[in-house]
């Protein structure tokens, strides 16, 4: 057994070294680390420990430290190769959904493209264009493109629907005496989701008493922890729920790894360039999206020019395509161009970035940090797909703690045969951006990111229904639910979640 | 949150909103009231009371009057004597505060009393500007942009304006508001030129209408590449002792084109005025939001972009800067017990994060240009009401104006004199410092 694990580590090391060695930051590491062989403090007859101590003191080995931390987290999961795929696998059929729900967005962009005569994978920009594109390029608000005919590939209801009317491998047998009985939506799918004990488990840290602490005891034990530069470290203070804005947006990027190197100005000014040169469809979506959601939000709107350059860029990003885990299942049928990034533009998808502008004023460092947390999880919450937090997981999640814990909510929407989901799927998909006040937003997603975990989502979705419960209770159709749970101005994430969870 | 999702909630808001005491179990004295403004924040806020309109000839214990009104009531010639159930929510004389003539005769006049006084506050300091000139500014006390009244300080203006020839001056009618007549100069010959055409508007015998000409802040803080200006609500009991509450959720107003300080630019009243009633008529406005962003939201970006101390330090300044604007007007104000009064005040930050007031108005608009903005109206007179009436809601000037830590819904104190001086009473033995400066509670 120990033989096996040995073998396990070292088989992972390996694996962790030949990935480092294809990091972009891993030329100028090596670098430092020659300098530091050089260096006097380095002894030639006693190379392994002096040099060790050497990258102790440069700092280097937290830098090191926190590139496995990333590496550990993200690229060495197991990836399914296509081949490998069980037809005794339960989640097939939420596979399949999954890489048939990809290839039918990727078709309407496509029609679209025909439709609207443009090419799929963009056109060089005619001169004039380009001009008054880089001319505006710090108020794109003022750049004036006829967007009549441009609509959203997809929005939340879309994708809700094709969720719910996911079927499994019907399991006729059991059921036929129980037709009456009304199933979850969700319930076949055979999904592992926590339930509330093991949540608590989970959320554990947000119950200690110590993350009461003060305001200024909690500056001082940001600065500490910003100034050791470590990882871990910085998610682990996030867990606590009360970070002080100030130190947020410096936490975040050690969290995602996000802090902008110079390769990294290079590739944003490489991006740049490619939307000046070549013209997409994807522009046009994203100019759309931000004139639909952000910049008629009254949060939001000072920031549009910021979110066009931001969703622009990331729109012709190829990294994310690479870096995004993808469903995979073999199935037949004409596949479709994606645009560069990978991302199909939807309905709100500049909300995400959006909650960045009250981190980073340069949209350099708000792209960089925006795009790893994309990747890490709104990728996850925006399409079908079997990640254990992924959105078809959190929709579960939301379910089976309502029918556990608010049963006469549970009963009561089911008398209304309203889907409950319905109600909160919305919130679920965009991670709360745009429905909660920025404050709080931020509150919310510090904890996914201290937890490294969307299932605060669900609870949270749950925590607002159980708050309204009693409103909730005394109507009856979904617009007057919708309208009790349409304000959530005077929500306040981190007392809540915390009440949540010590509840019995 | 979106705007579609709070126009869905506001069929709820009037209740959520509310802070009605409702111990209306023991019998007590009935509620009227008047308005000049028939507008639904202000009526439906009454009206929740449990308060019944009556007009202006009847026997009203609450009126909600326009500046003309108010002065009526107050003028000799009237003969009407306010009896102790009664209040009106303007004092007599405002406009030493609201017109920005007088606003700035008082200001100045202020620091020169400090001055003669010795008062370490009016300390004083050099600038020196780029071309060579110098002017001397207040150290503390340098909140208004360099303002002359035209054309009586004309003479003095020139002297200014020599100092530093660059700079970019803004020309205000001091009657009127909303943008009105306002425009920019950067040569003197303009002003020359523009007097001539007005004709013989700076003779100081047949000129109609006074200006103010000011500095113009030409370095604003600008957010999203966009200028914008604060509203603020300041509520003032009384002037002496001088009693005043801020409300904390202003708002910035932004300007819907890119700041630009090019001089073709000069002439284009969208980028320079953040009026709404001047960005209205831009063809970039958004209905839905109304070029509003909350005070809430500008301290969360400016903690998260430039860091706690210098948003600390900003909204500190900010609260400087209005009790020394109030302190300035104090002593000609007429103090009447039966007055109160809501001020609009507006201000510019510029770039390093240094408030400049830009004037006081008695009427703030209560006109709801979005949602969000109607529901703040109506939660900043709720809270009016809150802040001025006796704990039992009935009007009474023998009240001695101490609201609860309870009433003060959304204000915080800015300033009590009576309770500092009571505070420092107690601690004098402790030779404790009065602790009447709220710090920087804006979230
Ligand atoms: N000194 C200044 N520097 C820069 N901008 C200024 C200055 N003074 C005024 N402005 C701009 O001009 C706008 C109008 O100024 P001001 O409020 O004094 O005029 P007004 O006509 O009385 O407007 P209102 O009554 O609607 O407030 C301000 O909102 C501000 O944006």
């Amino acid at each position: 057994m120990e033989e096996l694990q040995d073998a396990s580590i070292h088989h992972t090391a390996a694996k962790l070294i030949n990935t480092i060695k294809t990091l972009k930051n891993y030329e100028p590491l090596y670098e430092n680390v020659q300098k530091l062989v050089c260096s006097p403090s380095v002894d030639r007859n006693d190379m392994c420990n002096t040099l060790e101590e050497a990258i102790k003191n440069a700092g280097l080995e937290t830098e090191i430290r926190n590139i496995i931390f990333h590496l550990v987290r993200s690229k060495l999961k197991p990836e399914e190769k296509p081949s490998q795929i069980n037809i005794n696998d339960p989640l097939a059929y939420l596979k399949r959904a999954g890489v048939q729900w990809d290839r039918r967005v990727r078709k309407s962009l496509n029609a679209m493209c025909s439709e609207l005569k443009m090419a799929s994978q963009g056109q060089p920009r005619i001169s004039t264009d380009r001009d008054e594109l880089l001319s505006k390029w710090d108020e794109l608000s003022n750049y004036t493109i006829d967007l009549a005919n441009y609509r959203p590939v997809y929005a939340p209801k879309d994708i809700l629907d094709v969720l719910l009317s996911l079927k499994g491998p019907t399991k006729a047998a059991e059921n036929t005496e129980f037709v009456q009985v009304p199933k979850w939506e969700f319930s076949h799918i055979s999904l592992p989701v926590k339930n509330l004990f093991e949540l608590r488990n989970h959320y554990s840290d947000l119950l200690r008493t110590e993350s009461y602490a003060g305001s200024s005891d909690m500056n001082l034990q940001c600065q500490r922890v910003l100034e050791s530069k470590h990882a871990p470290l910085c998610q682990h203070l996030l867990r606590k729920g009360n970070t002080p804005a100030p130190y947020r947006g410096a936490l975040w990027s050690f969290v995602l790894g996000s802090h902008v190197n110079s390769f990294d100005i290079e590739h944003w000014n490489r991006l740049k360039a490619n939307v000046l040169a070549t013209d997409h469809i994807v522009d046009k979506l994203v100019f759309k999206d931000i004139q639909l959601t952000a910049s008629n939000d009254d949060q939001y709107f000072v920031f549009e020019d910021v979110l066009y350059q931001v969703l622009l860029c990331f729109s012709r990003d190829t990294e994310i395509a690479q870096m995004i885990q993808f469903e995979h299942y073999p199935i037949k049928g004409k596949s479709y161009e994606a645009p560069p990034s990978g991302v199909v533009p939807f309905h709100g998808i500049c909300m995400f970035a959006a909650t960045f502008c009250y981190l980073f004023d340069s949209p350099i460092n708000l792209y960089f940090t925006f795009r790893a947390f994309y990747i890490r999880y709104c990728h996850r919450l925006t399409t079908i797909n079997t990640h254990p937090q992924g959105i078809v997981s959190i929709c579960l999640l939301f379910e089976k703690l309502l029918q556990t814990h608010e049963p006469q909510l549970w009963s009561h929407f089911r008398e209304l045969q309203i889907q409950p989901i319905r109600v909160v799927f919305k919130w679920l998909m965009r991670a709360f951006s745009g429905h909660l006040p920025p404050d709080q937003l931020l509150v919310l997603w510090d904890l996914i990111l201290g937890f490294d975990s969307l299932e605060i989502l669900s609870i949270f979705a749950i925590i607002i229904l159980s708050f309204r419960k009693e409103s909730l209770m005394q109507v009856n159709s979904l617009d007057s639910i919708e309208a009790i749970l349409a304000d959530l101005s005077s929500v306040q994430v981190l007392p809540l979640v915390q009440l949540a969870l010590s509840r019995d | 949150m979106t705007q579609e999702s709070i126009r869905r909630s506001n069929a709820s808001y009037s209740n959520m909103y509310g802070r009605v005491n409702q111990n209306m179990t023991h019998e007590r004295m009935k509620v009227y009231f008047c308005t000049d403004l028939d507008k639904s924040v202000l009526v439906n806020n009454f009206e929740k009371r449990g308060w019944s309109q009556v007009s202006a000839d009847d026997d009203w214990n609450f009126y909600w009057a326009g500046v003309q009104t108010c002065r009526n009531i107050f003028s000799v010639d009237s003969g009407y004597r306010m009896n102790d159930n009664q209040m009106i929510n303007h004092f007599p004389n405002h406009y030493e505060l609201s017109r920005k003539d007088l606003l700035v005769k008082n200001i100045k006049r202020y620091r020169k009393d400090l001055e003669r006084d010795g008062n370490p506050l009016a300390e004083k300091t050099d600038v020196n500007w780029s071309g060579g000139g110098c002017s001397t500014r207040y150290l503390y006390l340098d909140f208004i942009p360099v303002t002359f009244v035209l054309p009586a300080d004309y003479n003095m203006f020139v002297e200014e304006y020599r100092k530093n020839p660059q700079s970019t001056w803004i020309m205000k009618p001091c009657g009127k508001s909303q943008g009105a007549g306002i425009f920019l100069i950067n040569k003197l010959s303009k002003l020359k030129k523009w007097s001539r055409e007005a004709k013989g508007a700076f003779h100081p015998q047949i000129a109609k209408e006074s200006y103010v000409i000011s500095r113009y802040i030409d370095n604003p803080l600008l957010i999203g590449g966009k200028k914008f200006d604060l509203r603020l609500y300041v509520l003032v009991t009384s002037f002496r002792p001088l009693k005043a509450y801020l409300f904390k959720q202003g708002f910035c107003r932004f300007c819907t084109v890119k700041y630009d300080t090019s001089m073709t630019e000069l002439d284009n009243m969208y980028v320079h005025l953040t009026n709404v009633s001047v960005q209205k008529h831009g063809g970039e406005y958004n209905s839905l939001h109304g070029g509003k962003w909350s005070v809430q939201n500008l301290a969360l970006y400016l903690e998260g972009t430039r860091g706690k101390e210098v948003t600390d330090r900003l909204f500190g300044a900010i609260s400087w800067l209005i009790v020394h604007s109030l302190r300035a007007v104090a002593p000609v104000m007429a103090s009447d017990r039966h007055c109160f009064e809501c001020y609009g005040y507006d201000i510019i930050i510029d770039n390093n994060l240094k408030p400049w007031l830009v004037e006081v108005n008695a009427s703030p608009s209560l006109t709801s240009t979005t949602v969000t903005d109607r529901i703040l109206k109506y939660k900043l007179i709720d809270n009016i009401l809150s802040v001025v009436l006796p704990p039992d809601g009935v009007p009474d000037v023998r009240w001695n104006k101490i609201p609860s830590a309870d009433a003060l819904g959304n204000f915080e104190l800015l300033i009590d004199e009576e309770l500092a001086a009571q505070e420092e009473a107690q601690n004098s033995q402790q030779n404790k410092n009065s602790k009447s400066m709220g710090g920087n509670r804006w979230k």
